[in-house]
């Protein structure tokens, strides 16, 4: 049993599951979108008991679905081998842990909002949505973990 | 936004029974008492809940009692549904369920429900008095009231069976009404 108190997670399917079926549309496609959000669920499932905290779960399912959804991008890029090389390596930094260990030493918070503009390139509605917080708000979460970061590399 | 569809419900809670990633299942189902919540862990029945009782706090007490992953599928219950069916349309004389009483607080409120479960049959009735004797301790008869008052199982735990010494009615967590029609339907001796 876990030490914090957790809704259970059937609620969390019934009030967001319709919002989560359209993020995973826009991620992919009307075929693989309920695929896609049957894994994420799961996987949210398997996580959850060992949340820490029962704050930001919407945030958090969101997060769950756009990993997902990446994950089968990947995926499929693997398997079907093609002629040309990508024109634009878009996850390049993210591939080989660059990015991931450049945010590292910035707060959860922060990462994640830097994830969700630059990796999963969301622009700030969606980034709000997925925070839930006001698109001006996600704004300036993603401008501060910016500077942040330049601070901390011309320091 | 297209709400979710009831097959992809279905599959999402019967992958996540399989996969072993379920706490509890639920269902409701309606019967002769009115729309009843069932939730059942691995072990047995966990929890059966009157329609009078909220389902958001029902939940919320089966999550903070087994755990906090809880999905909601007729399908995997539905050997269960059927068998609470059948029990309370006079279809079926035995509702014979294996039950958890992970929600019972206290291993005498537990031994009560289980010596109420295992020995107290249909048409059959006991006391207060009678059931504190079978379940160790012969002086607690209120603890035994208050553990038949907090069943987590009712029906399936069969609580309507318990009567106060007189033979009348007495109390019950679903109402006087649910009480008798129990024991009407199950033909037990008791002085309405």
């Amino acid at each position: 049993m876990s030490a914090v108190v957790l809704p259970p997670f059937w609620s969390l399917v019934e009030a967001h599951g319709d919002e989560l079926l359209a993020h995973a549309r826009r991620m992919t496609d009307d075929q693989s979108a309920e695929d896609v959000l049957q894994d994420a669920l799961l996987r949210a499932l398997r996580a959850y008991p060992r949340l820490r905290h029962s704050d930001h779960l919407r945030a958090w399912l969101y997060r769950v679905t756009t990993t997902t959804a990446l994950d089968l991008h990947r995926r499929r890029r693997r398997e079907i081998p093609t002629e040309e090389p990508p024109a634009q390596p878009v996850e390049a930094e993210y591939d080989d842990g660059a990015f991931e260990s450049l945010i590292a030493p910035l707060a959860p918070t922060a990462r994640d909002a830097l994830r969700l503009r630059f990796v999963d390139d969301l622009d700030y509605d969606r980034i709000a949505a997925e925070l839930g917080t006001s698109p001006e708000a996600a704004r300036q979460r993603v401008s501060t973990a910016v500077r942040t970061l330049r601070e901390r590399v011309t320091a | 936004m297209t709400p979710l569809t009831e097959s992809f419900l279905d599959r999402l809670a019967s992958t996540a029974v399989q996969e072993g990633l379920a706490d509890a299942v639920y269902t409701t189902l309606s019967t002769p008492l009115g729309r009843l919540l069932v939730a059942q862990g691995e072990r047995g029945v966990l929890r059966v809940a009157f329609e009078e009782e909220p389902e958001d706090l029902t939940l919320a007490g089966v999550a903070a009692g087994v755990g906090p992953r809880i999905v909601r599928s007729d399908r995997e219950l539905a050997a269960t549904r059927d068998a609470i069916s059948a029990y309370l349309e006079g279809d079926d004389d035995t509702l014979d369920l294996p039950v958890d009483l992970s929600l019972a607080r206290g291993p005498f409120r537990r031994a009560v429900l289980e010596a109420l479960h295992r020995d107290v049959h249909r048409g059959e009735v006991t006391t207060y008095g009678a059931l504190a004797a079978e379940a160790g301790n012969p002086r607690a008869v209120r603890a035994t009231g208050t553990a038949c008052a907090t069943n987590p199982v009712p029906i399936v735990v069969p609580c309507h069976r318990v009567l106060p010494a007189s033979h009348k009615l007495g109390n019950y967590g679903g109402g006087p009404d649910r009480k008798r029609a129990l024991l009407t339907l199950e033909g037990a001796p008791w002085r309405g």
